[in-house]
């Protein structure tokens, strides 16, 4: 066994994926106790919030200020005017505004808004204007409105006697806030969801969710699959006939049509995330049932397994103790890709809207749905979906990369 | 040797991916046109192409449509001549039967409040804006005495056929009397208002109203609303049909009627499981100078149908789509980030003209359900900002701004009632605690400790439904039962497919659902009123037309009976302030977010001139198909 394991771990496939697997799994363990929020609170009012950190506004106003002699002026206009947006500004202004194209130095910012100030009117007739440029002209002016002024910013609460306005403070140019001192702040690695829900928060829990649905369909497929793959290659005649007769039958129905209709039946209100592994593991067994027949089929007529015979054994005992270790390393390495395969089924029935329902559980599959639903891919809101990706990637790369280093422990053909 | 093979296999099956992965990547950022239609800038200039389409038009009459569909470039529109539409039409059209039930043909037959008139035309269109009907077939109506019990309705003299016969007062009794002959779902409703129509000279048409024992007329609102909703068709074609059919009734409402008559600017010209082209009548009547004094500037009418909302947005954000129909998050970022020449009604939060308000329907027959209690608390609870905000992707007002009522957001309907008489009703939304309150105090408490509350020793689940695809109205639902969970309730989502849905609400075979009540009308707010709160609704056997919480008030159905014939302002704000009051405090159903009718979303990069608010042209944001919506057919122009 000692040996057993040291080989295995030797095998550089199968460390690489166990690391993966093993980090997937500890993150999923302890993240959720550094990070104690609810998975599926809706933070964010409103769809995909970028990642980022997010400091409070009024704390960043209210909180110590420090002044940098770094001019944010100048910064603020580049970030304000793209160059597109100078192009535009000269169009308009040589279009409607009445000034000369040579009057015009787009190299000058700071002319070049000043005449925008002067001549620009929203009102002005713009024949031949569609809307939406008429539209783009309101908002860029409204962003470059006072941006040369150097006036300070003012900040005013209101009275609740009177209801007037009061100045409360005032904001310069150049004032700082330090990130670090303002209380309020929250840092969405991954941004947020359609919903304004943390997704690395929310992808930690799907992935714990999806690996139990993996393990319980994965566990559940290789019971019910060695089962009667034993009986039925060990005892052999009738019963084998049988057997084997409702295994081609299930293997005849692709299992995921199977997966889809036991799914609809069970109903949105009984699908938890248990009942979920059940059923993928209740669709899932069969090709295990004929490979570890045809293995015991070979395995039965071995001289120890004939010795046992007629030293009288049981049956029971021949069979766990004389045959299953022969059969253990296929074993474990059929429950790897059954772990695997049942956690895609799981992603792939949420994504029908046939997995758990989303008010209750994060999984993989229910926000890949959700992401899609409310586009994602069109808005450019890549981290709703591409972390889900790589995630249900990465689990599918290290149980297969295990699989593999572990077939070639014990293959002997495939040994180097 | 076998080991190397492998190796080989598996880095090839890795770049394969990795390539795939950046290809997936990449089609987000940037839309590719790839899988959209091929733009025909190119033969625009070619009046081949228009000829070829034009034989496609006679050979798609018999039955050959499918044959021509593979033909290639004939389907194909010059683009600059082409409106190209997207978030109508889903799936392949059955029939043009304004009879039917089943035409799946909503770019031709919209019989609704505001109908669309591209192919038949009503009477009158109707302006949500200001809530007022525009001539069409008929120049102006007017009731003949105060009781309002009959209507007089002028016809234009101009008007005609599509074959170029005269459109007369005729056609139109004759067309009211098909319908209830043939009992087509407006032939169903309406003779409860209407006792006949009838033409008195060829320009003239007389509507008498249905009147109940005291000689009043049963709804003159709805008579009105005839007016807008009703398709005129033509009596010869009629009786062609009828003669080809035995005037049997079933048969009527299922033959196909390719081979119409219509009055419209439009007629079929294409038509497959791909896409649906109108071609503009060249003789069509309302270039008269009665009418609209011109022809609509697009000659072809187009919706490509795309396979879902996605593939709508990636063809509307290439340009291949001007009008689109579809719920799209974060519509800003088309122009804000993407710098794309797309625009919507309002440049601003909420981005259109709401006019409906998507609802919670609690059927009150079920147990839990019938207890005011659970449904306040459920209301209460619900968190109304953050479905407007993230489900609702901020294309609604607040309920901060507009409070919650039978109301839609429209200024003239707001002003109907008393907000402050019923400002202390309102509930403001995720108060988690006053909904615990509210439970508490109503005795429904978790008794058994499993975070669910008991009422009557059954706890209280509840399945709340919407067909599935409609994204805003699942993530609505699924907020609510997120709320709902935090004040132990339990609710579980459900989204079957459209006709399950539909099936399940007008049979009353539901828990939770939602729904929308309808939008402006020229009988609202009554009518909404009426699918808020009227028994009326509560007592049909299949119902589809309103009141699905099957919720039942004397008091509301007797002010309901009054207002129609009420036309004392003041009276009426008395009426409406009272409904409001039973419609907030018994909470059959409550709004979770207000709603544009149709989403309007145009792309300037072929047509301008589409109407905008403050644009001083008072046409309505419906999609230049619906109402008096059409009318902005009639201002686009070209790009320069």
């Amino acid at each position: 066994m000692k040996n057993t394991l040291r080989q295995v771990f030797h095998s550089p496939k199968f460390v690489l994926g166990f690391i993966i697997f093993a980090g997937l799994l500890l993150t999923t363990i302890f993240y959720p106790l550094i990070v104690t929020a609810d998975p599926l609170e809706m933070v964010g009012n409103g769809n995909f919030f970028k990642p980022g950190t997010y400091v409070s506004v009024k704390d960043a106003v209210e909180g110590t200020r420090y002044t940098l002699n770094i001019d944010a002026k100048a910064s603020s206009i580049g970030s304000k005017i793209s160059a597109e947006d100078k192009e535009a500004m000269k169009e308009w202004l040589t279009k409607f505004g009445g000034v000369a194209e040579a009057d015009i130095n787009l190299e000058d910012v700071e002319g070049l808004i000043g005449l925008w100030e002067a001549n620009y009117s929203a009102d002005a007739e713009q024949k031949g204007l569609t809307a939406s440029k008429k539209k783009y002209y309101v908002r860029l002016n409204n962003n470059i409105d006072g941006i040369l002024s150097d006036n300070d910013v003012i900040i005013a609460r209101e009275n609740p006697e009177t209801g007037e306005l009061e100045q409360s403070a005032s904001i310069g140019s150049k004032e700082y806030v330090n990130t670090k001192d303002v209380a309020n702040r929250r840092t969405f690695i991954l941004g947020t969801d359609n919903f304004g829900r943390d997704v690395l928060t929310e992808l930690v829990d799907a992935t714990k969710t999806s690996l139990r649905v993996g393990l319980i369909a994965g566990m559940i497929a290789t019971l019910i699959g060695l089962f009667l793959g034993l009986i039925s290659g060990y005892v052999g005649g009738v019963v084998d006939d049988l057997i084997m007769f409702i295994t081609n039958m299930f293997t005849v129905i692709p299992s995921f049509v199977l997966l889809i209709l036991i799914s609809y039946s069970v109903g949105q209100n009984a699908r938890g995330v248990n009942l979920v592994g059940i059923i993928i593991g209740i669709t899932s067994w069969t090709w295990t049932t004929r490979s570890v027949r045809s293995q015991v089929i070979s395995l039965r007529n071995r001289d120890h397994v004939n010795l046992s015979k007629l030293s009288g054994h049981s049956m029971m005992r021949i069979v766990l103790t004389d045959i299953l270790p022969y059969l253990a390393s296929y074993v474990v390495m059929a429950f790897i890709l059954q772990i695997s395969s049942g956690i895609l089924a799981e992603a792939q029935l949420s994504m029908l809207g046939l997995g758990p329902s989303s008010s209750t559980t994060a999984t993989l599959g229910l926000m890949m749905n959700w992401a899609t639903l409310y586009a994602a891919p069109l808005n450019g809101s890549w981290w709703a979906y591409f972390p889900v990706v790589v995630t249900i990637a990465l689990i599918a790369f290290s149980l297969n990369l295990m699989n593999t280093g572990l077939d070639q422990v014990f293959n002997p053909q495939l040994r180097d | 040797m076998k080991s190397r093979t492998k190796r080989l296999v598996a880095l090839f099956a890795t770049l394969a991916m990795t390539a795939s992965l950046l290809a997936g990547c990449g089609g987000g950022s940037e839309p590719t046109t790839s899988d959209t239609p091929a733009t025909t800038d190119d033969v625009a200039a070619d009046d081949a192409a228009t000829d070829d389409a034009a034989t496609t038009d006679d050979a798609a009459t018999d039955d050959a449509a499918g044959d021509t569909a593979s033909a290639g470039d004939t389907t194909s529109t010059p683009r600059n001549e082409t409106l190209y539409f997207a978030g109508q039409q889903w799936g392949t059209i059955n029939d043009w039967n304004p009879f039917s039930t089943n035409s799946n043909n909503p770019m031709c037959i919209q019989q609704k409040d505001s109908s669309r008139t591209l192919i038949y035309e009503t009477l009158f269109m109707f302006n949500m804006l200001d809530g007022e009907l525009y001539p069409l077939l008929g120049t102006e109506w007017s009731w003949d005495d105060e009781a309002m019990t009959s209507m007089t309705v002028k016809m234009n003299p101009d008007a005609h056929w599509s074959d170029g016969s005269a459109l007369t007062a005729n056609d139109v009794a004759y067309t009211w009397e098909a319908n209830v002959k043939y009992e087509s779902s407006l032939g169903m409703d309406f003779p409860n208002y209407v006792e006949s129509i009838t033409a008195v000279d060829d320009a003239t048409v007389a509507i008498k109203c249905k009147l109940d024992d005291a000689g009043n007329p049963t709804n003159p609102l709805k008579v009105q609303q005839l007016l807008q909703q009703m398709y005129v068709m033509q009596k010869a074609y009629l009786e062609t049909v009828e003669g080809r059919n035995n005037s049997d009734k079933e048969a009527m409402k299922l033959d196909k009627m390719e081979d119409l008559v219509a009055s419209g600017p439009y007629m079929p010209f294409f038509d497959d499981d791909q896409k649906i082209v109108f071609i503009r009548d060249e003789n069509y009547w309302g270039q008269a100078a009665s009418m609209w004094g011109k022809l609509p500037a697009p000659k072809y009418i187009a919706h490509v149908i795309y396979a879902d909302n996605n593939a709508g947005q990636v063809a509307l954000e290439a340009g291949d789509v001007d009008v689109c129909q579809q719920f799209t998050t974060d519509v800003q970022k088309l122009w804000e980030e993407k710098n794309l020449p797309i625009t919507t009604y309002i440049d601003e939060p909420p981005y259109g003209q709401c006019a409906t308000m998507p609802s919670c329907w609690m059927n009150v027959e079920k147990p839990g359900l019938d207890q005011v209690a659970v449904r306040k608390a459920i209301a209460m609870a619900t968190d109304y900002d953050q479905i407007i905000a993230s489900a609702m992707s901020n294309q609604s007002p607040t309920f901060t701004d507009v409070p919650r009522s039978t109301m839609n957001p429209t200024d003239g309907e707001q002003a109907m009632y008393d907000h402050d008489a019923v400002k202390d009703l309102q509930f403001a939304g995720n108060d988690i605690e006053g909904a615990k309150a509210l439970l508490d105090e109503a005795g429904i408490v978790d008794s058994d400790g499993d975070g669910i509350r008991e009422y009557n020793g059954t706890p209280l689940s509840f399945k709340a439904e919407c067909p599935k695809g409609w994204t805003d109205w699942m993530a609505s639902l699924e907020i609510v039962a997120a709320s709902a969970k935090e004040i132990g309730i339990d609710i579980q989502t459900y989204f079957p497919d459209q006709n399950t849905f539909y099936d399940d609400i007008t049979t009353g075979n539901f828990e939770i659902c939602m729904n929308s009540p309808s939008g402006s009308s020229i009988t609202n707010p009554w009518g909404r009123c009426m699918q808020f709160l009227s028994s009326q609704y509560a007592d049909l056997e299949v119902n589809w037309s309103g009141n699905w919480s099957q919720y039942r008030n004397d008091e509301a159905d007797e002010i309901l009976a009054k207002i129609p014939l009420e036309t004392d302002e003041a009276t009426l704000k008395e009426y409406y302030t009272r409904l409001n009051e039973i419609y907030l405090t018994d909470v059959p159903n409550f709004a979770l977010m207000y709603r544009p009718e149709l989403f309007y979303i145009v792309n300037e990069s072929v047509w301008t001139g589409y109407p905008m608010k403050d644009d001083g042209s008072n046409i309505p944001p419906t999609d230049c198909t619906d109402g008096y919506g059409i009318a902005a057919l009639y201002n686009l122009t070209l790009v320069e």
